[in-house]
This record gives structure tokens, sequence and C-alpha cells, in this order.
């Protein structure tokens, strides 16, 4: 064992510090934000905003459209992810996982055009439906948008909770399967017990995200009817530059968004759980044969279907215009190649940055009643509760005198990336992080396990997998975003979501479906490079405090 | 005043002396169909900078909207020199900050369809508002706004939404123009034909237009020079209302602070050379602001030519903008 004196990081500064900092660094950008359009005019009377029928109906719709979205996604999502722990050989799983990564990291405009092709009007599935259900059925309004939202979130849901599944104990795991637990007992005894402590933060961030979805809202909810918060403050800030009522819509959404996080850190933190992942080997789950097992090839071959069917359409749409741009190699091909890179130089260090940002955040002490207790989780919230161009005018309004030349721009936009991944990869991180028992954590107190030694033999063998996937949720996040980078304005060299933009502006349509498929390719390849490098450090993994053997090898 | 008035003097005197070492750098501040490498951007720079051995640098932003509101944060600290993409809809607005400054360019090139004498506001191209419909779905389109709103109800059109799209914004205004205080009750009625609204131009056009969801969408009278000269395809087509078209213009303006005014003002005269303006009809897909005899590229002589010019000068749709979009609102949630 190490000498304490010599450990690195060993102070316990190390563990509240950066955290802290990261905390009050993005809250102090959401204040500052807000600040600067009350400091342009102050607020107007909180009752005009109930006085108004329209603003009564967009608070109203925004929130019903988001309850309803995020219940279905999660019930979906739990489903799915129950389906599949009970059928660890299911011959497409490696490809349904990378497939439910990918979903979420779709730029909307392209997931949105995969839907219709589907869905819509001429789509492919409509298509094959009797002639009297076809005129019952439409696509835009309600309908669309809660479909979207079930494709972008369910699959989101489905991988976090899967993840929170495949750590419930093993002591716990094999008490199950000797007592052939099934139904209503193994839920409550072994699954329950291992989403829960994941349950209310996932819940907020889903919730979140369908409560201030903005092109898809307005794309397949048919007119103003379906508008949410975040429209009316776009349409505030940006065409009306009516502060005031900008500033109160957001606070109506920071009240709303921020009561359910508060709320759901407070009972998120409350749950205890007893004791943790021990890495033993997958152990057979009383109830997967006889008829569930139809039932899970069943549900799961459903889903497969639903995420696969717009990516078929997306993928036929794209493929003449990135063969012309391959077998063409002039103009089209440079550009393409060239936004790669840049892409890739934003995305890499805005991965890395999240996941470390969120390292340290998970690492302030969250227990109740102590300080900064809620703090980090709710600065962790901030940069998707707080609408996107309220955040702009904040940092704008902080960084402006420190913008200069274009790669100092490229490291603002990937250090914003990586702020508004940092939501994702702390779900992802938060439920491996504190898994380990509190009567692991003493014994390591009392070895003097602490600094770096403490993360590298005790976290980093339980997180490298987890890891692994957020580090590839940040990177794909910052790779398909084009709302930071526009925010800030680029000299003219685009990154490949910026492409896209760029050619669906001038009417270069093929082109754009070649693109948004290239993008798509490389979101799937960042996927999978980071689920293979897991598989393959699997049987390197070094001595830990379980049973030596690796654990879940069908994880792809 | 008389500050800065010497500090821009003493701005302008240093700007030359550094002149002699390294070129000036002229910013505009723009939008990324301008900007983007299909645009006008990339040919008009390499066409300035040849004339006027500076450095032109775009910063792209993502809207007109964008770039007032820029404009409006940095105040007199901006480093724009130009500002490019204004159209009729923003441009009161910007004028109302006074951080514009009188371009002093000669208008008489101008070959608009109506008279322009702003003195704040160079336009470098126009357009019409339009439906563009797919002829396989839609041999006989509509041929007037009257009929469209009269049209069964299975004939579904894309439009954008005003609040937050350009052509939305004009299509309000068309029907604002057209019908005046009966608009509401007109919206009320085309709403049934409405599929859907979507936040920009390209959500609709890509994502649903081209994918055949419906066969009629809110777009410009030029969309078709596009398909028919690049695309090579004469499958969509722009519908010509009896009642005639709305119209847009889209503008460059001085920035008041500008530390390289006379720079800044070279290149709005450029803007109304043909030198601009050649690549205006195919990369911006658009009317360019001049005649350009015979560099107009022939398939513009092939689209609709409106009867009527619909226009409402911009100060009007400032003051009332925010009543009439209520006036769209109520109609449309009823």
């Amino acid at each position: 064992m190490p000498v304490n004196v010599r450990t690195p990081f060993r102070h316990p500064g190390w563990r509240v510090g950066p955290g802290l900092l990261i905390a009050v660094g993005i809250l102090s950008l959401g204040v500052a934000g807000l600040g600067a359009l009350l400091w342009q005019a102050p607020l107007p009377d909180i009752a005009t905003l109930w006085s108004n029928r329209y603003l009564r109906g967009v608070v109203t719709f925004t929130v019903w459209q988001a309850c309803l979205s995020a219940a279905l996604s999660l019930a979906l999502g739990l489903c799915v992810a129950l389906a599949l722990i009970r059928r660890p050989a299911f011959p497409g799983r490696a490809l349904l996982l990378r497939m439910m990564e990918l979903s979420l990291v779709l730029p909307t405009i392209v997931a949105v055009s995969g839907i219709v092709a589907v869905y819509g009007r001429q789509g492919w599935l409509t298509a094959l439906l009797p002639d009297w259900a076809q005129g019952h059925w439409n696509l835009y309004g309600l309908n669309g948008i809660v479909l979207a939202h079930v494709f972008f979130n369910a699959p989101l849901a489905g991988r976090i909770l899967l993840q929170a599944l495949e750590g419930a104990p093993a002591s716990q795991r094999r008490l199950a399967s000797q007592m052939g637990l099934t139904g209503w007992w193994l839920w409550r005894v072994l699954d329950w017990p291992a989403v829960r402590p994941v349950l209310p933060g996932l819940t907020a961030l889903i919730f979140t995200l369908c409560f201030t979805s903005f092109a898809i809202v307005m794309t397949l909810g048919g007119g103003p009817n379906a508008t949410t918060l975040e429209v009316a403050i776009y349409q505030a800030l940006r065409f009306e530059f009516d502060f005031p009522q900008a500033a109160l819509l957001a606070i109506v959404q920071l009240t709303i968004c921020g009561g359910l996080w508060l709320m759901m850190v407070r009972r998120g933190v409350s749950t205890e759980f007893v004791s943790r992942r021990d890495w033993s080997q997958a152990i057979p789950r009383p109830d997967s044969t006889g008829l569930r097992r139809g039932r899970d090839l069943a549900l799961l071959l459903t889903f497969w279907l639903f995420l696969l069917l717009p990516l078929g359409a997306i993928i036929v749409r794209g493929t003449p215009g990135l063969v012309s741009a391959l077998v063409h190699p002039d103009q089209p091909l440079t550009l393409l190649a060239q936004a790669t890179w840049r892409s890739f130089v934003i995305a890499v260090p805005a991965g890395c940055l999240s996941v470390l940002a969120a390292l340290f955040i998970l690492a302030l002490p969250d227990q109740p009643g102590r300080r900064f207790g809620r703090l980090a989780p709710m600065a962790t919230a901030v940069p998707l509760i707080v609408p996107p161009i309220v955040m702009g005018t904040g940092l704008f309004l902080l960084l402006r005198p420190s913008l200069g030349n274009s790669t100092q721009g490229f490291a603002l936009v990937a250090v914003i990336n990586a702020m508004m991944a940092l939501p994702f990869v702390v779900q992802l991180l938060r439920g491996p992080l504190r898994e380990i028992s509190p009567a692991t954590l003493r014994q390591a107190d009392q070895i003097g396990l602490l600094g770096w030694y403490r993360w590298r033999w005790l976290h980093w063998p339980r997180l490298r997998r987890p890891l692994a996937l957020a580090t590839a949720y940040g990177i794909a996040l910052s790779l398909g975003d084009f709302g930071v980078i526009a925010l800030f304005g680029t000299p003219g060299q685009p990154t490949l979501p910026v492409l896209l933009y760029q050619q669906l502006g001038s009417y270069r349509m093929e082109l754009a479906a070649g693109t948004a498929l290239w993008l798509i390719a490389m979101l799937l390849a960042v996927f999978a490079l980071f689920g293979l490098t897991d598989r393959r450090r699997q049987p390197l993994r070094p001595h830990n405090d379980g049973p030596t053997r690796a654990v879940d090898n069908h994880h792809a | 005043m008389l500050q800065r008035a010497l500090t821009l003097s003493a701005g302008l005197i240093l700007s030359s002396v550094v002149v002699a070492q390294t070129p000036q750098t002229l910013t505009v501040y723009t939008h990324p169909s301008f900007a983007a490498d299909w645009g006008p951007g990339p040919a008009v720079e390499a066409a300035f900078e040849q004339r006027c051995q500076c450095n032109l640098e775009y910063v792209v932003l993502e809207s007109g909207g964008d770039i007032l509101q820029r404009l409006r944060l940095e105040g007199d600290s901006t480093d724009a020199d130009v500002v490019l993409g204004l159209d009729t809809g923003t441009m009161e607005t910007a004028r109302q900050t006074g951080l514009l400054a009188p371009h002093k360019t000669d208008l008489a090139p101008l070959a608009l369809p109506i008279d322009w004498q702003d003195e704040l506001f160079v336009p470098y191209d126009w357009g019409y508002f339009a439906f563009v419909y797919d002829t396989e779905q839609l041999p006989n389109p509509p041929a007037s706004m009257e009929e469209l709103i009269n049209a069964p109800d299975d004939l579904k059109i894309i439009i954008q939404d005003p609040r937050t799209s350009t052509p939305g914004l004009g299509l309000m205004l068309w029907m604002r123009s057209l019908y005046g205080d009966e608009a509401g009750a007109r919206w009320q009625q085309l709403s049934k034909k409405i599929l859907t609204t979507t936040k920009s131009w390209s959500d609709g056009y890509f994502s649903l237009f081209l994918e055949g969801e419906a066969p009629m969408i809110l777009s410009y009278s030029t969309s078709p020079a596009y398909h028919m000269a690049i695309d090579k395809t004469d499958r969509y087509q722009a519908a010509a209302f009896r009642e005639g078209h709305y119209l847009q213009v889209e503008v460059a303006a001085l920035v008041a602070s500008s530390a390289q005014e006379a720079l800044a003002r070279d290149f709005l005269a450029f803007v109304l050379s043909s030198d601009f303006q050649r690549h205006i009809p195919l990369k911006n897909v658009m009317y360019p602001a001049i005649d350009l005899g015979e560099e107009l590229p022939p398939v513009f002589n092939r689209l609709i030519q409106p009867a009527n010019t619909l226009f409402f000068d911009p100060a009007t749709v400032a003051q009332n903008r925010k009543d009439w979009l209520n006036e769209w609102l109520n109609a449309m949630i009823r």
C-alpha cells in the first residue's frame, strides 16, 4: 500500500475544491444570463402570465406533453432494460445497445426526417395500415411529439436503467436465483432496489429534456397550439427583444424544472442502499425461462424495429449523397473531411472534460445535511434548465473580453459542450460511483487508501465501463451539437452539424442527407470504439475486492 | 461626443498607420446561408480582397435575428464593421438601436420592384415569398391565395412559424396586406390546410416537403431556380398567386463604431457592383439587387413574375408586429 505522506492529491481540498469550483461556475453562468436580462429591464408582474390565455396555454401544454413523454419513455425504457437483463444472449443485443446510445445524440432535424419517413403521411408503416386506420392516424400533433420524444429518450432511460440493473449485488442475485423468486417478489427484492437510486435523477433528466424540447415540438406539433415555453422564450429574445418577458418565462421554466430536480435530488440522496456491486459472474435469473422468454423477445424485437426503421430511412436517403461525395472526390469530400476533423478536435476534449468535471462534482460529499449537498446536483442540471439562449447571453457577457481568434473560439465551444453534456454524464456515473458500500469505504479509510490511490484502486476498477460509456456520450453529444457553436459565431470553419445546416440552407438537400449519414456513422464509431476498448480490457482487470472472474462478458 | 470623435479619429489614424505593415481586416457579421461554402460568401470575399488589399472576415451567426442581438449586446465595443443579413423584417429594430451609421452609397444602380431611399440600409438581394409545390403530387395548384384558402381541406401545406422564421413572418404580412383586419378570420380558414408549422425553413423543406409529406410549402419564388439550374429538375415549381406576392429585401449596413469606416463604405459600394451581385442568383437563390443583364442565369426568366408587389413599410411592420402576431396566434389556437 502506498505511503500516506506521498499520496498525490491526498488533501481533502482536492476532493471538494475542483468540484465546488465547477458547480459554482455553472451556477453563476445561469445567474449571469438571467441577471443580464433583468438588468436590461425590470421583471413584469407575474400576474400577466396567468391573465394571458396564450401563455397559460403554453405552460399547461409544455407540462402536459413533458409528463406524458417522460412517463412513456421511462416505462418503455424500464421494460426494455428488464428484458435485456433477462436475455443476456439475445442475438442483436450489442447492436441494439449501440442504437440505444445513438438515438439520443442524433441531430433533431435528421431524426425527425427519419421518423416522418416511417410514420408520416407517406411513411413506410403508415402505408401498411388498412385504409380505415390510415384515416385515423395523424403524426402531426401530440402523437408526433410524444412519439419523437420516446424515440429520443426511451433508449436513454433503457441504457441507464440497464446499467443500474447490472449493478445489482451478486449476493442478492444468488439469493433470488436460489429462492426461485419471480414476478412481483423478484422486482421487489432485486430490481427495484437496483433502479431506485437512479430513477429520480433519470426522471428529472428526461422530463427536462422533453420540457425544453423545441424544434421537434414545432415540426411535429402541427401549429402554435403545440408551443413550449422554450419557443416563447426564443421568440421574446430573438425577435422581439422583450427581455422582461423572456426573463419571466425563463423563471417559470426554472421554477418548474428546478423544483423537480430539487425534489428528485433530495430523494435520490436519501436512498442509501446497502451493499454493492461485487463483480461476480452472471447468475441466471429465475424469470428468464418459459413464457417470459417469448414475451421478452417480442418486446426487444419491436423496440429494435422502433429504433432501426427511422435509422434505416436516414441511411436510404443519405446513401446517394454520401456515395456521390465519395465517388467524385472534389470539393464536398474535402469539406467533409475538414469538418470531421474539426468536429473531433472539439468533441474529444469536450467529452473528456465533461467526464472529468462530472467526477469532480460527484466527488463532492452529498450526504443529506452536509454542505454543498444540493449545490452540486443542482449545478449539473443548470445547463439543461436554463434556456440555451439565456445561458448564451450570460456566457457572452462573462467571456466576451477573452474571445479572440478561432482557436480560442473552438476551445470555448468545447468547454460549453462539455458543460451541456454534464447532466447526462453525471447520470451515467452517479450510480456506479455511489455503489461502494460504507463498510468498504471505512476499510479504505483505515488502511489509508486516499487521494490518487483511492481513486486508482477503489473507484477505477468499478468505473471503467461506465466511464467508457460516459466518455462516448460526452464526445457524441458534442459531435452532434449545433446550438452552442451557432450561438457564438465562428469564422467560416464548419463542424459536421454546421456543415449539415449550411447545406440545408443552400438547397444542397442530397449532400445534406449524405452529411447526416456520415455524422451518424461517426457517432456510431465513437460508441463502438468505446464499447470495444471496454470489452478488451475486461480480462485484464486488475485484482479487486471481488472474485477475479470478469463479469458480463456478454455486454458488448 | 467630442471625446468619441477624437477616439474615432485616433483610431482611424492608428489604423492607417498600421496599414503600412499589415493589411486591414474588415469584419462582417452575417448568417450561415451567406457565408457557407456554397453561399456567395467565399467568392465575394475573394473578389473584394483582390480589390482592397485587405482581409475580409465573416463572423457567422445563426440568423439575422442573432446578428441584431449580438450587435445590441456588444454595443459600441463591437468588432463588426459591417452587418450583412438583416432584412425588411428586422431592419427597423436595428435602426432603433442607433448603432448603425449612414452608408452614403449611391443607390442608383438598384433594381428593386419598389423604390428604395434608405440612408442606413443597402439592399443586396430580394425575393418574393411563394408556395412551392410538387408538380407530381399537385398538377393544378391554386392560382390565388383565395383559391388556396377555399381549397378542399385535404390539400395540405407546410408553413413556418412567424415567431421564429423569416418566411413565416413573410406569410403573416402577406395575409395582412391582402385582408387587413379580416386576416384573423382568413387564417382560421387557412389553418385547416396547414399540416404543420415548422421552426425554420430547413426543417420543413428537408424533413417534410422533400419526403412528400405535403405537396406545398411556404418558400421563395426563386426556389425553383435552384432545382432547375443545379438539380436539373422541373419537378418543384412556385405557384403564382393572382393577388400578388409579398416582397423581402435583404440588407447590409455600416456599424457606427467601426474603426475602418472608409473600408466599410468601400465594401457597401462593392455590394452593388456586379462582382458581388453575380454570385447572388444561384448561390443565395435570390434576385440580385442590381440589373445583371446578360449575367442573370437563364432559369431566372422561367420564374413566376408576380403582377403585384405587396410590401409594408418596415416602420409599419415594426409598429404592428406584436399585434399582428397575436392576431395570428388567436386565430390559430382557436
